[in-house]
């Protein structure tokens, strides 16, 4: 497994490292949505800033991370889509649909608070 | 086409084995003039057709080879297997933008990340993916 | 252009970088219709030794022509120039008259032709020297053949003929030049980067003008991403304002940049779709639903703002500054 995941207040934090396998993905995949209901989470950050590719396959997971987290009712953004790796993902055909998006963990953290003002957030 | 000490094969068995394709492709093109924005396509089309041998033949190798034309070198990247093949090519080919399962985008994308891309495919006997990166 | 430049360039004067084609077939096209033959040829022959005879004395005279008048002198200012243009010229009258108009005859012309456009010599002077000699040549003749007159007649006919040759092949030159200057200026217009603009905090500016395709546009997408993530964008205006026409490989293309923007967590407006890049757009199955697009750039920028949190107001309505 080579992600981390931080809690922050009630927002879980993924760091994905490096290359990740499929079954690396699908494994942070559980780990979030459980950790999702453990924690009752009200926000969920996926931050690929280190990820070199970003394939079908991961497309497919962080879109399943999102619409689970979702029906969890909870929010979810992926951050930190590099240049590089956007292009490619365009020229692929993959939009993560559906998926919030955000430049960087603090930009990630701020759209979160945004969107749940007035909600436990405010805390911090 | 290409030169015998530059080529490389990576059997492909299981997952883990698509990262190490990739991988090794980036290893093998760093005396190579591409952008990181084409290494990033180059490395996203073999995670494609990589995991294209797993999902549906199993298992099989990926080629890798430099090769040079008009002064210009590219990789040259060879999916091999001998899973059960695809029926129909045309439509395996089709753009699945708005698929999300199985074949969907794979191989049409990898098409568009690519310079050069071909097919052939038999069913029973396997397919095997020839696709090609030019430095610009 | 002063002479030291065109001493320079006569100097190291190459293959013309015109597209004349020439072959022996063209060239014998071209005299077919001229109606020049090998009796021309002889006639032409006939006069090489009175030529000799002439030759220097025509070309001071035209000289002296040419640097009575300023735009032209300003070609020969420099003695050095002078001096060689004239032996160039010399050596030229003379195989006027030295028969075996061939090939490399033609393709010399041509050569002579592109030096001369090149150091931007008008092309009255190149008709008003061909006018000039002809008319020299033709007292010379006169003289000469005094009591043959038909000797004197067709010896001129025939080179008249010849000097029309060598014009149209000038001619053709200066054509092909301009022509080969307009292409590299429509390539060189093509192949404008297109800027890329912060000019809000966290808002880019992406002013696209004419078409965008291929290479120009991949280059465009590329630095686009890199600027959102250095400038920490989060609204991108793309205005199209200056597109004038969109096909299905520009339009995938703008809506791949959108997509691509957004991915990286900024906001894509389009501004500046005309009438018929939209009607284009539509017709060509293009999902416009996931595109902000507004009508211009004042508009673009207006979304940009609220999108990025600003509100733009005049000072005097906030009751002036304080």
């Amino acid at each position: 497994m080579r992600a981390s995941i931080l809690k922050q207040h009630h927002v879980l934090i993924a760091s994905v490292q490096g290359s990740m396998s499929d079954a690396d993905l699908a494994a942070l995949r559980d780990e979030l949505v459980s950790g999702v209901q453990r924690h009752r989470a009200t926000g969920v950050i996926v931050d690929v800033a280190m990820l070199d590719v970003l394939d079908s396959f991961a497309a497919r997971t962080l879109r399943g991370i999102t619409q689970m987290v979702k029906l969890l009712g909870a929010e979810c953004v992926v951050v930190g889509i590099q240049p590089d790796v956007a292009f490619s993902m365009v020229q692929l055909g993959l939009t993560l649909e559906g998926a919030a998006t955000a430049l960087d963990l603090e930009d990630g953290l701020a759209l979160l608070k945004s969107r749940n003002r007035g909600n436990a957030l405010d805390g911090d | 086409m290409a030169t015998e000490e530059h080529e490389l094969v990576v059997p492909i068995k299981a997952d883990v084995d698509i990262v190490m394709a990739r991988q090794r492709a980036r290893n093998l093109v760093s005396s190579l003039h591409f952008s990181s924005s084409e290494l990033t396509l180059i490395a996203t089309a073999i995670s494609e057709i990589a995991r294209n041998i797993v999902s549906y033949a199993g298992e099989g190798e990926i080629v890798l080879q430099l090769a040079a034309r008009d002064r210009r070198r590219g990789l040259v990247i060879i999916a091999r297997d001998r899973g059960p093949g695809i029926a129909d090519v045309e439509r395996a080919m089709q753009d699945g933008f708005s698929t999300s399962k199985g074949l969907g985008l794979g191989l049409p994308g990898s098409k568009r990340l690519m310079d050069e891309f071909e097919l052939v495919s038999e069913p029973g006997k396997g397919t095997i993916v020839t696709m090609v990166k030019w430095e610009r | 252009m002063a002479g030291k430049n065109a001493a320079g360039e006569v100097l190291s004067a190459t293959e013309p970088r015109s597209g004349t084609e020439m072959t022996d077939q063209e060239l014998f096209r071209r005299k077919q219709f001229l109606q020049f033959d090998d009796g021309d040829e002889e006639n032409l022959k006939s006069i090489n030794e009175l030529a000799r005879r002439y030759a220097q004395s025509v070309i001071d005279d035209f000289y002296e022509h040419l640097l009575s008048f300023e735009d032209t002198a300003t070609f020969f200012s420099d003695p050095a120039t002078l001096e060689h243009v004239k032996n160039a010229q010399q050596q030229y009258f003379l195989r006027l008259t030295q028969g075996n108009y061939d090939l490399a005859y033609a393709k010399d012309r041509l050569r002579i032709g592109a030096v001369h456009e090149r150091v931007g010599l008008p092309v009255k002077a190149y008709l008003g020297m061909y006018n000039f000699y002809l008319r020299a040549v033709a007292n010379r003749l006169a003289e000469a053949y005094a009591s043959d007159p038909q000797k004197s007649w067709t010896a001129f006919l025939s080179l008249m003929k010849l000097t029309f040759l060598d014009i149209g092949l000038a001619i053709d030159t200066y054509i092909d030049s301009s022509e080969q200057t307009i292409r590299e200026q429509r390539e060189a217009i093509q192949e404008l980067p297109t800027p890329v603009l912060p000019f809000r905090d966290g808002m880019l500016l992406v002013p696209v003008i004419g078409l965008i395709s291929g290479e120009r546009a991949r280059q465009l997408t590329e630095q686009l991403l890199m600027a959102i993530r250095n400038n920490r964008a989060k609204a991108v205006v793309i205005d199209v304002t200056g597109v004038q026409a969109v096909d299905s490989r520009v339009a995938n293309h703008i809506v791949q940049t959108v997509e691509a923007a957004r991915l990286m967590g900024a906001t894509a407006i389009i501004a500046g779709v005309s009438p018929e890049i939209a009607q284009t757009m539509v017709t060509l199955g293009i999902d416009l639903g996931r595109m902000m697009t507004v009508g211009d750039l004042q508009s673009g920028i207006e979304e940009a703002d609220k999108l990025a949190g600003y509100s733009l107001m005049r000072m005097r309505d906030r009751g002036g500054p304080s």
